[in-house]
């Protein structure tokens, strides 16, 4: 399988007046098409900052990153926009719904950025596949923590990415919930989807494919959990 | 979803901000409306009044001539009489082609039904002179004789409010003579609607001012010959002469200097409701932060949200603006009575003159005030970095 993801040397420095503060040092990380990676380790140990570098949301100190083939460095703005746009779907965990919007709305968002024109049946689709064709008109305030989550899942998937990458997805919900929105993730991953997960919960990030563990912004190992089962 | 949707739903979210800041651009628009307005309706209106007057210079007795101009044009007294001999020597001046004396005459009557007071004016003049200065005036009934007694004509506007028909008696003056109403004026427009018009003679022995006259007015035969006319009417010992141009010019630059007082009131409102535009703005920029890196995340570019930035500001200046111009289309009359009180002159017509050009004006200037407040917040919004919005953070 090909790479969609390949960073050497990954850096990333953050300055607080003299300080320097690392929070990641030399990564080399790598995911192939189709691929589902966990990424786990205490707080602080610059999980959200790799994903955020991955995301293009923000940029590396030093180091080289390839996002589907295309290198990352030296890349401007709009074509950081136009990478993230037409590649990668965030998930977070503060769920980030517009409150205004209804839930079929919500997912309906990106195409207006990436100035596509809205499909109904695209969007029921999307609705079907997240579990919520009957909850489309409803606001995100008369939703539930999952049921947010799932819109948020719908709102990455409707520019037809290829690679969703989600920050702590199930850091907000209960366990039961929690479970679900990671069924989802494996369904999405059975449908050739890559998925880079930043996760707490061992349990759930144990269900990818590979898990990642970063402490103090290096990784210290990978667990191949299809070799583990296997075994 | 369009981007203007988005910007309108997103404007939803608090209401209250939303509403208050669209009042508050409102209110400046429509009292800029109402000005502009008025602006063009006041010369127009003054004008229509001053050529109603069908004269080109009125002497009158030598005091101010500009306080003498407006008593005259209100249908006030001057405590200051020409004589007969004033009256020949001005008529005698080459390019006269007309000149009429007139009494004006102020009495108070008392309403029986309410009890109230209200002054009439009464008009003494020679009514084949006045009909060459105003011909197109009409008459329902018909018009008195100079030499006809215990006369009038009145005007409509007089007439309705006072029930007048023809025929109907009035008593008048001290001895409280009867006059028999002869004729009605048909509607002039202008203040002639709310005078009493006597024959002159009766309308001097009634008063007691036998051989007295207010004003002479007078009409020159060629219009370019005012300037030359009126020189030598000033030479006419006691008379003080007064052109229409300018009783105009003196009117407009007392009203000037009263609309500039204005304009610079509503520029100050204008520019307190921009930074009100501003500061909500701002605050609800700040209050989204996240919410810019969520979009910033999902596809969207700086240039997306500053433009989603700039229409929600200028849907509130251009709401504000439909809201303001409306409002100051519905209540015209009360703005017109608020500003006729704050300027010397008021023409009797309508002061406010509306027009499609005037309305799509107040609708541009809604929308550039829209796009000078929100380019600050837009800019701000627009040049965060995707990460540091996501943490929060905006300086």
């Amino acid at each position: 399988m090909s790479l969609i993801v390949e960073a050497r040397g990954l850096t990333k420095v953050y300055r607080r007046g003299r300080e320097e503060i690392y929070a990641l040092k030399d990564v080399d990380f790598a995911v192939k098409k189709g691929e589902f990676v966990s990424i786990i380790g205490p707080s602080g140990s610059g999980k959200t900052a790799l994903l955020n570098v991955l995301g293009c949301l923000d940029t590396p100190t030093r180091g080289s990153l390839r996002l589907v083939g295309t290198e990352t460095a030296g890349l401007r703005e709009r074509e950081l926009v136009a990478l993230r746009r037409d590649n990668i779907g965030f998930v977070f965990q503060q769920f980030y719904l517009m409150p205004t919007l209804t839930a079929r709305e919500n997912i309906e968002l990106p195409l207006l950025f990436s100035h596509k024109k809205g499909n109904e049946a695209g969007i029921d689709g999307i609705l079907k596949m997240v579990g919520l064709s009957d909850r489309g008109h409803h606001l995100p305030g008369q939703l539930s923590g999952g049921e947010m989550q799932r819109v948020a899942i719908g709102r990455a998937l409707i520019n037809d990415p290829k690679i969703v990458l989600a920050d702590e997805p199930t850091g907000n919900l209960d366990s039961a919930t929690s479970q679900m929105i990671f069924e989802l993730f494996e369904e999405l991953n059975r449908q050739g989807m890559t998925l880079i997960i930043v996760t707490h919960n061992l349990e759930l990030a144990r269900k990818a494919h590979k898990v990642y563990t970063l402490k103090d912004g290096q990784i210290l190992g990978c667990e191949d959990m299809r070799c583990i089962q296997e075994r | 979803m369009n981007f203007l949707t988005l910007a309108a739903k997103n404007l939803t979210r608090r209401r209250g901000r939303t509403g208050l800041t669209v009042i508050g651009v409102a209110i400046a628009i429509s009292v800029l409306f109402s000005l502009l307005a008025l602006n063009s309706g006041y010369e127009k209106e003054l004008n229509k009044e001053v050529n109603s007057m069908g004269v080109h210079i009125l002497a009158v007795p030598k005091g101010c001539p500009y306080e003498a101009a407006s008593l005259i044009m209100h249908g006030g007294v001057i405590p200051k009489y020409l004589s007969a001999s004033d009256l020949d020597n001005v008529t005698h001046i080459p390019d006269v082609e007309l000149a009429t004396p007139m009494l004006m005459h102020q009495f108070l009557k008392k309403d029986d039904k309410t009890g109230k007071t209200t002054p009439h004016i009464i008009y003494g003049i020679k009514m084949e002179d006045m009909l060459q200065l105003k011909p197109w005036w009409k008459v329902e009934g018909r018009y008195f004789q100079d030499n006809e007694t215990r006369v009038m004509l009145v005007g409509k506007d007089l007439a309705e409010k006072e029930n007048l028909t023809v025929g109907q008696r009035l008593p008048v003056g001290p001895a409280k003579e009867n006059f028999t109403i002869v004729g009605i004026l048909e509607r002039t427009g202008d203040q002639d609607d709310q005078f009493h018009f006597f024959p002159l003679e009766e309308a001097q022995r009634v008063f007691g001012k036998e051989g007295k006259i207010t004003t002479i007015a007078v009409k020159v035969r060629d219009i370019n010959r005012i300037s030359a006319v009126s020189e030598e009417m000033e030479k006419v010992p006691d008379i003080q002469v007064v052109t229409m141009t300018q009783i105009m010019g003196t009117i407009m630059n007392l009203a000037g200097s009263a609309k500039s007082l204005l304009l610079t009131v509503i520029a100050i409102a204008l520019i307190i409701s921009a930074f009100g535009i501003i500061n909500t703005l701002l605050m609800s920029v700040n209050e989204r932060v996240r919410e810019f890196g969520m979009m910033k995340a999902i596809g969207a570019s700086g240039s997306d949200i500053g433009k989603m930035v700039l229409m929600e500001t200028v849907f509130i200046t251009i709401s504000g603006g439909i809201i303001g111009t409306a409002a100051a289309l519905v209540g015209s009359s009360l703005i017109e009575s608020f500003v006729k009180g704050m300027l010397p002159y008021s023409p009797s017509g309508s002061l406010i003159s509306f027009s499609p050009e005037l309305v799509g004006f107040s609708l541009a200037f809604s929308l550039f005030m829209g796009l000078v407040c929100g380019i600050y917040p837009a800019f701000l919004s627009s040049r965060l970095s995707p990460m540091e919005a996501i943490r929060g953070g905006m300086e």
